[in-house]
């Protein structure tokens, strides 16, 4: 009898761990708590999350997850992740939130549990500064040939346009493409193009042109997580005290911000 | 910024040359228990052992890091690489499992090379089994396949760079941060071509090294 209970057990135990691996976010909250660290997915994406000269993880999403984080009592950890890899970081758990900058499309809606929209983004069009006369409009760009960073909004933009493209790696990939002359022009977010082209910046010989469409950036957990309605009450919060607001405005992203109600 | 450039170069080459030397303490040994299954009598032991060579070596290395250091975490409640360092030592392991079953072929190779006249001489001089695995195959072996090794260790330094799949922060990563931006800079394309610097120093040396061995062990004579 013993053994036959003990042997019972051991099914229980086994088709309870099916049934948790079945929603494999559903206890994320307890099992962030448990062991102490909020694991943020991240690529280098200025203004949102990169490093400051002494290697600080600064930025608007840096900040705001750094802030999450302790709001749950626990410590933000920052893990450069590779962007197509994103969806296993999560469901492997390897890290535990994809805070990035992360444009809310059909296929990342599908592939994680995503917050409410914060902060509006552009897919926008750079060339380089001696050309960009000549691409004003939607339609002068169709025949360029592009660098798109793969699996991103950006890419579904071009494709949607008809034009020729090449995927690369991500989207500082991408400029340095348009930088070396490999491609004509570069499709990316035009909150990360405010602060890395033109003047001043790392790429002053390259310039932003025309937009083409409007989105929203979220952030993404692993799929059924109970740390979503967590963020969207976070978020709540700090745009009503206006926390929000005054990180976006250090980070110069304050006209994108979506109101959270 | 020279000065940083070189600072953070330095750090990923040390996580290169940590995954370097970490694949070699592991691989060596592991290879030549892989080769001797290779060559059992014990019919299942070798199919076995050349059914893991076939595997690890007829899949891309970048696949094979992608399975390791993901898949526990979807079957199992917590993934055993979400540790701080986890990255590094899921790449060391599927790094050492790769390579050992390429050195097992090499190995295999020089102790199949090695005439079978001699271990009968070996026995006719009264050695036992082990002796003359030691003292006649194994000395000979490692003469032959000195230029073998080399070339596969040469190979290893510059597969490292494979591990950014997972985002191990190795030399190549260092070198492509400053394009995206890192340590205040963005948009330098430099650094990521000053990182061949860093790989031609270091397989320099290793050429020097395995030229000086071969040179030792031309005292065999043959």
């Amino acid at each position: 009898m013993k053994k036959f209970l003990s042997l019972l057990t051991a099914v229980l135990m086994l088709v309870g761990c099916l049934a948790a691996c079945s929603a494999p976010g559903a206890g994320d909250v307890a099992y962030v708590k448990e062991k102490g660290t909020l694991v943020v997915g991240i690529t280098v994406f200025e203004p949102m999350d990169y490093q400051d000269a002494d290697g600080n993880w600064i930025g608007f999403d840096a900040e705001m997850a750094a802030l999450f984080a302790e709001k749950l009592g626990v410590k933000a950890e920052f893990q450069i992740i590779e962007w197509d890899n994103k969806a296993f970081e999560l469901e492997g758990k390897t890290i535990d939130v994809v805070w990035n900058g992360m444009t809310l499309t059909d296929e990342v809606k599908a592939a994680m549990a995503c917050s409410n929209a914060y902060c509006n983004n552009q897919q926008i069009v750079i060339v380089k500064k001696d050309v960009a006369d000549q691409y004003k409009t939607v339609d002068s760009v169709k025949g360029l040939k592009f660098a798109v960073e793969a699996g991103s909004a950006g890419k579904k933009q071009v494709e949607a346009l008809g034009a020729q493209f090449v995927e690369v790696a991500d989207q500082a990939t991408a400029l340095s493409e348009v930088k070396a002359g490999t491609s004509d022009a570069a499709v990316i977010d035009s909150l990360m193009a405010g602060a890395m082209v033109g003047e001043g910046t790392g790429y002053a010989d390259l310039m932003y042109t025309v937009g083409l469409n409007d989105e929203e950036y979220g952030v993404g957990f692993r799929k059924g997580s109970d740390l979503v309605a967590e963020l969207n009450k976070f978020f709540k919060e700090t745009y009503a005290d206006g926390t929000m607001m005054e990180l976006a405005e250090k980070y110069g992203v304050q006209a994108s911000i979506i109101e959270q109600k | 910024m020279f000065i940083t450039v070189i600072q953070a170069l330095s750090e990923g080459f040390l996580e290169t040359l940590k995954l370097f030397a970490v694949t070699l303490v592991g691989a060596l040994p592991l290879g030549l228990v892989i080769s001797f299954g290779s060559m059992s009598r014990f019919t299942p032991l070798r199919w076995l052992s050349r059914f893991v060579v076939w595997v690890f070596r007829g899949t891309p290395l970048m696949l094979q890091l992608i399975i390791i250091f993901y898949v526990p975490g979807f079957v199992l409640p917590q993934n055993p690489w979400a540790i701080s360092g986890g990255r590094f030592w899921a790449a060391a392991v599927a790094f050492i499992i790769n390579y050992a079953c390429y050195f097992s072929e090499i190995y295999r190779g020089g102790i199949e090379g090695v005439p079978k006249g001699q271990q009968e001489a070996g026995q006719v001089l009264g050695m036992t089994k082990s002796q003359i695995f030691f003292k006649v195959t194994l000395l000979q072996m490692i003469k032959r396949i000195v230029p073998p090794m080399s070339n596969e260790i040469i190979t290893l330094v510059k597969d490292t760079s494979i591990a950014r799949i997972i985002s191990l922060q190795e030399l190549i990563y260092a070198g492509y941060a400053f394009l995206k931006g890192s340590h205040g800079y963005s948009g330098l394309i430099w650094p990521l071509f000053f990182t061949g610097v860093y790989y031609l120093a270091f397989t320099g040396l290793l050429t020097l090294l395995f030229a000086r061995i071969e040179k030792k062990m031309r005292y065999f004579g043959g």
